[in-house]
């Protein structure tokens, strides 16, 4: 068995629909845990949820960034686990300096609430695995989704291709109007460096069944069954 | 020692702010002739320490490692005496133009 964390911040709100999409992958069994008390030994990923952790004060994910369980999250991502932040879990992993850049207020100041079309830029990450150049379509509802980085960081993460997703439009133009929030070239979700942490805006846990509109998540969060082959851990340095 | 410190957020130059350029927009909607706008937040805090060489190393830490975020934003300081974080010189609060009218 495939084992995954769902960590729940106060504030989180998808870790029950990852449970539910993850319950839908065979080999994958799903645990909530408290962010004061996660211990993540023993899982193969640790996923961090959308919602609104410690209901945005300060910033989005500045809070949950001190909490034990983004400690634990940092040991396990060192160690080689596979890490996935969606939404508001990409703000904290951004806030925690898993992932570089950081995401600021929608550039039009609008919460955005959409289906969106989205480019996979980068297979060097075991969750876009067999993606390379798919348009995946999917949900978002974000308020703070403009992603940003310095010129600098940005060159290195379209050489290093730590760009990992794109919003673009159904035929996968990168053009402004498929752009919901102002996200620098587009910048839809990033990797690091080793390629363990994956953070993107959009929600693959909300598009995994027909009936819901979409499974282009699904094909996502699948991929965490490779979290078990010895590809699968951090092999892109 | 107590001491107050009043530390100001700002998001960087180079950074675009959003809700700034909005809040421009609607001062030149009242007819206001505004150059440019750019918004923060304040933050208020009160603290124990040895000196003021050591609160102001804990200012700095409160700074970088959690109110602003280095990425996007810069942070100043100014020390107040107050434990409440006002000022001497009262602010124009909108109780003080309320009583006004």
């Amino acid at each position: 068995m495939t084992r995954v964390a769902l960590l729940r911040y106060p504030g989180t709100w998808s870790e029950r629909d990852f449970q539910h999409a993850f319950s839908l992958v065979p080999g994958v069994e799903t645990e909530i845990l408290w962010h004061e008390d996660a211990d993540l030994r023993g899982f193969d990923a640790a996923i961090v949820p959308g919602g609104f952790s410690y209901g945005d004060y300060l910033r989005a994910g500045a809070i949950a960034k001190i909490s034990p369980a983004t400690k634990a999250l940092r040991r396990f991502a060192d160690d080689g686990g596979l890490v996935l932040g969606s939404c508001n879990g990409f703000q904290i992993l951004c806030e925690a300096g898993l992932l570089p850049g950081a995401l600021l207020r929608n550039a039009g100041l609008e919460y955005r609430c959409d289906w969106i079309h989205i480019r996979v830029e980068s297979d060097r990450s075991p969750w876009t695995a067999r993606l390379f150049g798919e348009i995946l379509r999917m949900p978002i509802g974000h308020g703070e989704g403009c992603f940003v980085a310095d010129a600098d960081t940005i060159a290195s993460l379209e050489e290093n291709g730590q760009v990992v997703f794109r919003y673009t439009d159904q035929r996968g133009g990168a053009t402004l109007d498929a752009n919901p929030n102002g996200s620098t070239a587009n910048i839809a979700g990033v990797r690091n460096a080793a390629g363990n942490v994956l953070g993107l805006m959009p929600h693959p846990e909300r598009c995994v069944e027909a009936l819901l509109g979409g499974t282009d998540g699904y094909r996502v969060l699948a991929n965490v069954s490779r979290a078990l082959e010895p590809a699968g851990r951090a092999v892109y340095r | 020692m107590r001491y107050t410190a009043r530390i100001y957020v700002r998001t960087k130059r180079e950074v675009r702010d959003p809700q700034g350029e909005a809040i421009l927009g609607a001062l030149r909607s009242l007819g206001l002739d505004v150059a440019s706008v750019r918004t923060g937040k304040e933050i208020v805090v009160t603290f124990e320490a040895a000196d003021i060489a050591a609160a102001g190393e804990a200012v700095r830490q409160m700074g970088t490692e959690l109110l602003a975020n280095p990425v996007i934003e810069e942070f100043q300081v100014e020390w107040t005496d107050a434990a409440d974080g006002s000022r001497e010189d009262k602010p124009f609060t909108s109780t003080a133009r309320a009583r006004g009218r």
